[in-house]
């Protein structure tokens, strides 16, 4: 139990002292790990800071999940190393790496009412009585459970269940707490409630915390910083502004645009711009300044939103409206683009001013919104 | 017709609701006569041979003989080997149903079959397996013997040792199914989760596992008490005449001295302590229950 004092810092819950949200709380390096021949984790590198909301975005099967149980402990890494402040904790127990965990199905003490199970961290720690009644009830207040100390979990909904786990996962301060898709098993109108008061929590705690989820705009609500993970490997790792206007990668654009991809050649370079030809429609599209050589076969990928209907022939391409479906306050529509058999445009428009189906327009974008990735062998 | 159905909204309800009970009584009714004739009638018919005199008068004799002299002594060790054999059963069967649900599915299927199937066999054929097995020429002392460990051959038939060593082997196939499905439905990622707080192996034992798997020890351990209370073939066979059990005595009083309100008294004596065993898991159970209720608020 020893090793426990001197982690645990002695700040308290709520209006006291916080650790300083500077430095690093967390570094991964060279990451891996497989099964038999699946590579599930392929070299991740990562540091995070203290008091930042990391998210591992990606499908199921991306990595994202063994990461984290590699941090955590849970799971043991075939190389590289994980920091946790300035303490190399890969080689250690779960239990001796004094993180937070979060998981998807709560995992509360069925035993235990709501009280004991967020005492019980404290009271492995040797934290006299009265302290941890005292950093039990502000926990408790802070998630809003003030009153249902005394029940047991079984007694308590779901959303209600998460925010005990929570508590219990904070309540001793570790320096980094991991959640496993935590909202994953609530409804939606919940899941975005306790996103908000995830986040606030966060925020007003100053925890630094790794959020796992699938869930592309829970990713992009909650983090300061997300890494997109896509067959073992990190993507990008960025914030949400960056991934989503920045995309590094034609995955990341279409996993967080949804963009659209239209194929092309490089046909010459401003000082600002790139200008590409597209296969399509033969019309020119001008997109940020790329370094690859004219004549270079690229696609020009554009999300959705970031497209504007003009006169025909006004844009980079002209097509006929197929689709337009009323989404509230905006309008999609599919277009059919002149000259060629490519999929629908997809083209998202403030429903005020929304196209109609078989009308005729042309397409324009920013070229700031246009970014381009070079055709890889075969795709 | 027509002042019928005018008439009719409250009374086909109550007409349902009768129909229904009178079909629930017929369903019912193999059960209760099985129960009556099978279960009430002998009981009361042994209450009341326990209560009656030679002359047909009501008295407590029989009670107050079974329980003084030697017939007490006999009681006081049915409980003690009783009580032995649900500890050691509880021990075995808790480490036997551990390790099993550790298991992968097909192993674990594979160890139940194997605790599971000597329980097919005759309990005499079992016990003559042990008395084979633990006499003075049998395996255990050969083993021990030719490993010249000192003081073999040990005795282990014909006293305490012996019967708890039966007992407690008949019983074991009850606690560890008992506890195996309990610790089946144990989440083991709730240890996983202790973990991750920081608790190690020994604080999520004895805080997580062991409070989760409680109610199937008391169970288990209950069950193997009764039962070993009213066991008869292997106390009989394996023990000596200082380890008589009641249902021994009983048995003598019945076939050799004919003496059936004697062995009646005793026969309610044993039905009343497992009444009792089943009140005080209750009891405790509920204590626990209760105190941990006000040690949270």
């Amino acid at each position: 139990m020893a090793e426990f004092d001197v982690v645990t810092p002695s700040v308290t819950v709520a209006g006291g002292t916080l650790p300083t949200a500077t430095g690093k709380a967390l570094s991964v390096v060279a990451l891996r790990k497989t099964y038999g021949d699946v590579v599930a984790v392929d070299e991740a590198s990562m540091e995070i800071a203290a008091g930042e909301f990391v998210t591992f975005l990606g499908a199921s099967g991306s990595g994202k999940t063994t990461t984290l149980m590699m941090i955590a402990g849970f799971c043991e890494p075939d190389s590289g190393t994980i920091t946790v402040g300035d303490r190399d904790v890969t080689k250690l127990a779960p239990q001796k790496r004094n993180l937070g965990f979060v998981f998807q199905q709560y995992l509360l003490f069925p035993h235990m009412t709501v009280s004991e199970n967020v005492a019980f961290p404290l009271t492995l720690r040797g934290v006299p009585k009265d302290e941890i009644r005292r950093r039990v009830g502000e926990t408790l207040e802070i998630a809003g459970l003030s009153g249902f100390g005394n029940r047991k979990p079984r007694e308590l909904s779901g959303g209600q269940q998460q925010r005990v786990a929570l508590c219990r996962a904070l309540v001793y301060r570790p320096p980094v707490i991991l959640m496993d898709e935590p909202l994953g098993a609530l409804d939606k109108k919940l899941r975005d409630q306790l996103q908000v008061e995830i986040k606030a929590i966060q925020q007003e705690l100053g925890l630094t915390v790794i959020y796992v989820t699938h869930d592309q705009e829970e990713a992009l609500v909650m983090s300061d910083r997300i890494a997109v993970m896509r067959n073992g490997l990190i993507e990008q790792f960025d914030t949400p502004r960056e991934l989503f206007e920045r995309p590094r990668t034609p995955f990341v654009a279409d996993f967080l645009g949804a963009a659209n991809f239209l194929p092309g050649r490089i046909e010459q370079h401003t000082d600002e711009h790139t200008l590409v030809r597209l296969d399509a429609s033969g019309g020119l599209i001008k997109a940020r300044r790329h370094q690859l050589a004219s004549g270079t076969p690229v696609k020009a990928a554009v999300q959705p939103g970031r497209l504007r209907a003009c006169a025909p022939d006004d844009g980079f391409c002209t097509g006929t409206v197929e689709t337009a479906t009323y989404v509230g306050t905006l309008v999609r529509a599919g277009v059919r683009i002149d000259g060629g058999d490519a999929p629908l445009l997809r083209l998202e428009v403030p429903a005020g001013r929304g196209p109609v189906t078989g009308e005729r327009i042309g397409i324009t974008a920013d070229p700031d919104d246009v970014n381009l990735f070079a055709v890889e062998q075969g795709g | 017709m027509a002042a019928l159905t005018a008439t009719a909204p409250a009374r086909p309800r109550k007409l349902l609701a009768s129909r229904k009970t009178r079909v629930g009584i017929l369903y019912a009714l193999p059960v209760v006569v099985y129960l009556l004739v099978l279960f009430v009638y002998p009981i009361f018919t042994t209450l009341f041979l326990s209560l009656k005199n030679a002359d047909g008068s009501l008295t407590l004799h029989w009670y107050a003989e079974a329980l003084t002299g030697v017939n007490l002594s006999v009681l006081i060790t049915t409980l003690r080997i009783s009580a032995e054999t649900a500890l050691l059963s509880l021990v075995f069967g808790f480490l036997l149903a551990n390790a099993i649900s550790r298991l992968k599915p097909l192993w674990a299927a594979l160890a139940m079959l194997i605790v599971v199937v000597p329980h097919f066999i005759s309990a005499l054929v079992r016990t003559y397996g042990w008395i084979i097995l633990l006499g003075d020429k049998g395996l255990v002392n050969e083993t021990l013997g030719a490993m010249s460990v000192p003081g073999a051959p040990f005795r282990l038939l014909y006293n305490e040792l012996g019967v708890v060593i039966g007992t407690t082997s008949m019983m074991l196939p009850y606690t560890v199914l008992l506890l195996y499905g309990v610790m089946r439905g144990v989440d083991r990622r709730l240890l996983a989760a202790a973990s991750s707080m920081g608790a190690g192996r020994v604080t999520i034992f004895r805080r997580i596992y062991l409070p989760l798997v409680a109610p199937g020890l008391a169970s288990a351990g209950l069950l193997s008490f009764i039962l070993s209370l009213g066991y008869y073939i292997t106390p009989a066979l394996m023990g000596g005449p200082n380890q008589t059990m009641i249902a021994t005595l009983i048995n003598q009083q019945v076939t050799k001295e004919n003496q059936w309100n004697g062995a009646a008294a005793q026969g309610v004596i044993l039905l009343l302590l497992t009444f009792a065993g089943l009140l005080l898991v209750k009891l405790v159970s509920s204590l626990g229950a209760s105190r941990k209720k006000r040690s949270a608020s």
